[in-house]
């Protein structure tokens, strides 16, 4: 059991302590992350940071409950994630992580409607909620007319917001973004930015994982990474919003009509 | 996931997106489903309409032949083709020898006879049976309409005939055929033949195996030798009707006996003619139809064995192309479970689609079959609930190796993997 003393009268979602990861690659051992502590608190908006090898995509896929810690412990709420075995790992993720690919990662052969309903046929819940959940999820992402569409229908924007909706339909605690606009141009980019930030207002807590400082400094909060240590845990006093950025909507719900004005 | 329907939707699904693949695996089990539905049906039709009518001889009947009814194989042709003939002579001394029977009868048959009354003929393919009294008797053949034979056609070599269905509808269609003349025959060049006075109509026989049964004349065995110039060696079938079923086995013991006398078989050889008995004949059709059942059911078990590598070798195919998938439904939310159940239905699915196919296939074919050649129309339920289970078994055996092989993943490699 931990709760930790918290900062500021938020929850605590996610406690990582001391945690260190090492793979064995052949006969040499590899120390991917070696001592990360990290607090996210109910509602934070946080990018994490580093470059490539810097032990970011092994930070991500525990604190995403898809691998444990070699050492260390990892809090999700109340639960002590590091000795959980695969199904309960898969429960956990389940019910509290709405994960989002630079891939987007849909299943080509589902509909959109049937892609969002995906993880509640997992948790188990009737068909009748599953779906009426998944419409609204859809609504939300302004995708509400798309429901019938098989993804190689959509346009980039449009794939990555049924992935949002998808890691929205289970109303998890956090969402965890993995380069979400790394297969985006920057219009469409944009675009997702400004519905992250719809989401984070909205009261959902949000990780953003990437390299560009574009991307990052939408965040509340940025967490930089080198060499499986934190390089810096720093709140961003300036956050860009994504709606100040110079683009002209028609229309906002729709992506793929997105002028630039410049 | 417990919800099995969900799983199905997702397999065929998953066997729609890849048709000719899905298809050709599906076609494998559909032949080896088809090999056991098949082999069911002929057999099955086959049982039941060969069973019924094999009782024509009655409970305390034998018969004498030179060669058993049912031979199975070349080999066994063969060895009987070498026999000597039966012939009538030798009928006719063992029924002055033999002292146990109640009656003895004589026959013998001449294929492919035409018909003839009036303006009106049979075609050239009726069977015209020379026989005593006694054998009409023995084999449980009476008359609808007119009188059977009577010691005394035999006696007088009469030229009397008591006609099949078939032969007294085609030549007889209008009135009764009882007391009119008729013109047998010989199909060929050879004169033989000549007018019979219409004695009775048989009753309806229906058909065996294809032959039809109405399609008989039946006269009397003496004017059948000189009528039809019956060539002495042409093999005679004796069949004789013991006193009680008790005694039936003494009868066969002494009609062994005296045979082996006649023909001269010396101690220590086999008998070289046979004795029949409904027992013994529905034994033989019962190795032979077993014959046909268990070279269906190998043929389909090996076809079926070979499908279900295939099915195997799709489905590790299909877990290979499909690991990004598995990652994601996994990142979402899947469980090991969840990932071998869906992969171990998907593979039940592909049996059971290949599986229907073949049944269909199957019965359609071998209905047909039994239709052509008369048979008794019967679907072999059994094969058909066999198949079935046969099929789930297949998917579970041959889909939980690739199903393991997904649900134990890594996730994260699985979400790597291009």
């Amino acid at each position: 059991m931990s709760t930790q003393a918290t900062t500021n009268d938020k929850p605590l979602i996610i406690d990582i302590r001391n945690i260190a990861k090492t793979y064995v690659m052949g006969e040499e051992e590899v120390r991917a992350v070696k001592d990360i502590s990290i607090q996210i608190y109910k509602n934070d908006y946080v990018a994490i940071m580093g470059p490539s090898g810097s032990g970011k995509s092994t930070l991500m896929n525990i604190l995403g409950c898809l691998d444990t810690p070699s050492k260390g412990d990892y809090f999700f709420k109340q639960d002590n994630v590091s000795d959980m075995d695969d199904d309960e790992l898969a429960e956990i993720r389940n019910r509290e992580i709405g994960f989002v690919f630079q891939t987007f990662n849909l299943l080509p052969r589902y509909s959109t409607l049937k892609n969002v309903e995906l993880p509640l046929v997992y948790s188990g819940m009737s068909k009748d909620k599953r779906l009426e959940q998944a419409e609204r999820a859809l609504v939300n992402v302004g995708l509400g007319d798309r429901m019938d569409h098989k993804p190689n229908e959509l346009s980039g924007g449009q794939r990555q917001r049924v992935a949002i909706a998808r890691a929205l339909v289970t109303e998890p605690s956090i969402i965890l973004a993995d380069e979400p606009t790394g297969n985006l141009d920057t219009k469409t980019g944009d675009e997702i930015m400004k519905l992250f930030e719809e989401l984070w207002m909205k009261g959902n807590t949000i990780i953003l994982v990437t390299h560009e400082p574009d991307i990052a400094r939408h965040a509340h909060r940025i967490i930089k990474v080198r060499d499986g240590m934190i390089e810096s845990d720093l709140i961003n006093p300036n956050p860009v919003s994504a709606f100040d950025k110079k683009t002209f909507d028609i229309a906002i719900n729709d992506s793929t009509v997105v002028l630039e004005q410049e | 996931m417990g919800n099995f329907l969900e799983s199905m939707w997702m397999a065929l699904d998953a066997v729609r997106s890849n048709k000719l693949r899905s298809g050709l695996t599906l076609l494998s089990i559909a032949i080896g489903v088809f090999a056991i539905i098949g082999a069911g049906t002929a057999v099955t039709s086959l049982e039941s309409t060969v069973n019924g009518q094999l009782a024509m001889l009655g409970e305390n009947t034998f018969q004498v032949r030179r060669t058993p009814a049912v031979i199975m194989s070349n080999a066994q042709w063969r060895k009987y083709n070498k026999r000597k003939t039966l012939s009538y002579d030798q009928a006719k001394t063992f029924q002055v020898r033999a002292t146990m029977p109640q009656a003895i009868g004589f026959s013998e048959v001449e294929n492919g006879m035409q018909i003839k009354a009036n303006n009106l003929s049979t075609d050239p393919d009726v069977n015209v049976v020379g026989c005593n009294s006694a054998y009409l008797d023995c084999v449980n053949l009476a008359v609808d309409e007119g009188r059977s034979f009577n010691e005394q056609d035999d006696n007088l070599s009469r030229r009397v005939a008591i006609i099949g269905q078939d032969v007294a509808a085609r030549i007889f269609p209008f009135g009764s055929p009882i007391g009119q003349e008729i013109m047998i025959k010989a199909g060929g060049t050879k004169q033989k033949g000549g007018r019979f006075v219409v004695v009775g109509v048989m009753k309806k026989r229906g058909s065996l195996l294809g032959a039809k049964l109405d399609n008989y004349v039946w006269v009397p065995m003496t004017i059948y030798s000189t009528a039809f110039e019956s060539d002495p060696r042409k093999p005679v079938s004796i069949t004789v009707k013991a006193d009680s079923k008790v005694q039936l086995q003494q009868t066969i013991d002494e009609t062994i006996g005296i045979l082996r006398v006649i023909r001269n078989n010396k101690p220590g050889d086999e008998n070289d003619f046979e004795i029949e008995t409904n027992e013994s004949m529905t034994q033989a059709l019962a190795g032979f139809t077993g014959y046909l059942t268990s070279f269906g059911y190998a043929s389909g078990f090996i076809a079926l064995l070979a499908a279900g590598v295939g099915i195997m070798n799709i489905m590790l195919v299909s877990v290979k192309e499909r690991t990004r998938e598995i990652g994601v439904r996994k990142a979402i939310g899947a469980r090991r479970t969840d990932i071998l159940t869906q992969f171990v239905i998907e593979a039940i699915t592909l049996c059971q689609l290949g599986g229907l196919a073949g049944i269909v296939l199957g019965a359609v074919v071998g209905l047909v079959a039994s239709a052509a050649l008369n048979f008794t129309l019967a679907i072999p339920w059994g094969s058909v609930i066999g198949s079935v289970v046969i099929c789930v078994f297949m998917g579970v055996v041959f889909g939980s190796y690739p199903a393991w092989k997904a649900a134990k993943l890594d996730p994260v490699e699985t979400l790597r993997y291009e």
